[in-house]
């Protein structure tokens, strides 16, 4: 059932909002001579909680097609519009109080901020390969210049243009993909490919259309071996756009992985949810794409000493668990990726805020001048350990029920060497996560003076630690709503 | 399989091939840049073929009218002129080279022993109103949400070739008297 165009802009109020939000910073660039302050993050927060809002009012009906199928409105959609939503909110308050943007001109920042943040609304929701590529450079090329927006610093430079060229390859290598399916099918809606294939019988043009668009999409979720601009790209931005980047597209990228995977490979009587097309053993190749990404990303994060670079690491190998919920393409295992998202937003966005409170007291980002920070900063130094902790995946915090939910699966059906090659990668982690901790509290000081946190990041620092704990304790409601988002997946 | 359209055909395509070869082998970037200039005009010819004229219109008018004009004048722009002579150093790695044949090989194979279903009768119809009819109607979103694309892109721009600091900026906003 797709609705026509007109009939559907009411359905779109979300977009609308933030695209009406993207035009109102432009118009109050011009007009403003001051370009450093604060109403155009002030107007980005109140256009994005009302989007957010607007996001939760929709009603998300299975098999609603808009647009006359170019984006789907199901619950699938709307988990993820409100996830990033909740992203750019949280990254929005970050970067008011970040110190390397502060004599920035803002209002263009903001705007990109926005372009992404609508990018990935329609990147969730894309039924359509026109749709979905567009929505994918919507991501891309404003996240090329976030990353880049600290234009006299070499590195932030270096990271920009590392990003555009690895970005350009990998949308490349998949519309190459996307123009093999449609040569296979002849048309552009993902439920017709899904259906064209499974009529025909053409295994390695379906097998290479498969690998290639999971280069492009591996891209944004920084899976290895697509994952070589994100350390260089994460220690070069701007720290609120290197968490931005750590949650927000990658969040985007299982959105469109899952949804273009599950409507155009999995079996339609989703209830058994397996890998349609058998003669490709696509449960081992993504096995082995998930054991590979979060064993790479541990293994190097343990030698880095910049903690940005640290957790850009750590943020492939969480790509990797995260991955493991897909092997098996169930609906029991995509619930855990979708659960396991939204614990890694709060822990991974609060790890960032500290850094970037520190970074402004100390101007640096190295572990070693983080020694003695639970006496100069009793508060961040508690709510970073909590982050690092909940991304240990120690319990009683967030981040253990989520790899909970992401192992069962695997055990259940029986990949139990994944499983092993999981739970080893956990404890590796522990020793590079727990080392910053041991630094902070262990090691002495190296400067008395205590750094301030300022009310507004510490109340926010809060916000964050708050989900992050009570997910570890209380998180049936979460579950059970990432649970329908899928069952709401509209073919 | 032949006629004086296929041996067009063929001409066309080797000039694509060959210049876009010559793209990334050349050492002078200019020389690599009019190649570009024998590549993009070959892929408009390949539109031809294939009845999408106005695709090759505006691969014309884009890529060989604007994209190439501007590569150039980035080129002839850039501080750097005096060194442009090392400007596309060609490295032959074995590695790369044979990783490249066989996703050659991979890929060709796979173009030459599928079976795509293919539309019979190729008819050479003007599709200028045919897509401008479904710009509007089918593929409206996408054609609105390129709108925003473009507008961050062009903001991106202007930012990136704006002066760093005050100075030059306040001179920048003054307005004339």
């Amino acid at each position: 059932m797709f609705l026509g165009n007109l009939e559907s802009l009411k359905y779109f109020l979300p977009e609308l909002a933030i695209t009406a939000t993207i035009l109102l910073l432009v118009a109050a660039h011009v007009a403003s001579k001051n370009r450093r302050s604060a109403a155009p993050a002030l107007l980005s927060l109140a256009g994005v909680g009302a989007s957010l809002l607007l996001v939760g009012l929709l009603p998300g009906g299975p098999g609603t097609s808009l647009f006359e199928g170019m984006v789907a409105l199901d619950g699938f959609a709307v988990f993820f519009k409100a996830l990033t939503a909740l992203a750019t909110i949280v990254v929005v308050a970050m970067s008011m109080d970040s110190a390397e943007l502060k004599d920035k001109s803002q209002a263009e920042y903001y705007i990109f901020l926005l372009s992404v943040l609508l990018g990935m609304f329609l990147l969730a929701a894309a039924t359509d390969i026109v749709m979905l590529y567009l929505s994918l450079e919507l991501v891309s090329i404003p996240s090329y210049l976030l990353a880049g927006y600290l234009k006299g610093r070499a590195r932030s430079t270096e990271a920009s243009m590392k990003y555009v060229v690895y970005g350009a390859t990998a949308s490349g290598v998949m519309i190459y993909g996307f123009s093999l399916l449609f040569g296979l099918t002849g048309t552009t809606h993902i439920g017709e490919i899904g259906r064209g294939l499974a009529l025909g019988k053409a295994t390695l043009p379906m097998f290479l259309a498969a690998a290639m668009v999971t280069v492009g999409f591996g891209y944004k979720i920084a899976a290895v071996p697509f994952h070589m601009w994100s350390p260089d790209v994460y220690e070069g931005a701007p720290t609120p756009v290197t968490a931005f980047l750590s949650v927000g597209p990658k969040a985007a990228g299982f959105a469109v992985l899952v949804r273009f995977f599950y409507t155009v490979f999995a079996t339609p009587d989703a209830a058994a949810g397996m890998w349609k097309f058998s003669s490709v053993d696509w449960p081992l190749l993504f096995a082995v794409l998930s054991a590979v990404t979060m064993t790479v990303g541990n293994l190097v994060a343990i030698n880095q000493k910049n903690v940005k670079r640290l957790l850009a690491y750590s943020s492939i190998a969480h790509a990797g668990y995260m991955l493991m919920g897909f092997v098996l393409l169930t609906p029991v295992g995509l619930r855990a990726i979708l659960f396991y998202l939204v614990v890694y937003l709060f822990m991974n966005l609060g790890a960032f805020y500290v850094v970037i409170l520190v970074a402004n007291g100390t101007r640096s980002e190295e572990i070693s001048d983080y020694s003695g920070l639970g006496s100069r900063a009793p508060f961040a130094a508690v709510a970073l350990s909590v982050f690092l902790f909940a991304l240990t995946g120690i319990p009683p915090f967030s981040g253990f029920i989520g790899k909970v939910y992401l192992f069962a699966e695997v055990i259940n059906r029986g990949v139990y060497w994944l499983a092993v090659v999981a739970a080893l990668n956990s404890v590796v982690s522990l020793y590079y996560y727990a080392r910053i901790v041991k630094v902070m509290f262990l090691e002495d000081p190296r400067e008395s003076a205590v750094l301030p946190v300022p009310a507004f990041p510490r109340a926010m620092l809060c916000l964050l630690v708050l989900p992050t704990l009570v997910l570890g304790v209380y998180w049936e409601p979460v579950i059970r709503v990432a649970a329908d988002s899928v069952k709401l997946l509209a073919f | 399989m032949t006629g004086p359209a296929d041996l067009i055909f063929y001409f066309v395509a080797a000039l694509t091939v060959a210049s876009a070869i010559l793209v990334a082998t050349l050492p002078n970037i200019i020389y690599s840049a009019v190649a570009l200039l024998f590549s993009f005009a070959g892929v408009a010819g390949l539109y031809v073929f294939v009845s999408a004229d106005f695709l090759a219109a505006t691969q014309v008018l884009v890529y060989v009218g604007g994209i190439l004009i501007l590569i150039l004048f980035a080129v002839f722009l850039s501080n750097r002129i005096s060194t442009v002579k090392i400007s596309n150093p060609v490295h032959f790695n074995w590695q790369a080279a044979l990783l490249c044949l066989a996703l050659f090989g991979v890929l060709s194979y796979t173009a030459v022993s599928t079976k795509f279903p293919v539309k019979p009768g190729l008819s050479y119809q003007p599709t200028t109103a045919e897509i401008g009819e479904l710009l509007m109607t089918r593929y409206l979103l996408p054609f609105e949400v390129a709108s925003v694309l473009l507008l961050a892109a062009l903001i991106g721009a202007a930012l990136l070739s704006r002066p760093e600091g005050e100075k030059e900026r306040s001179a920048d906003m003054e307005e004339p008297k």
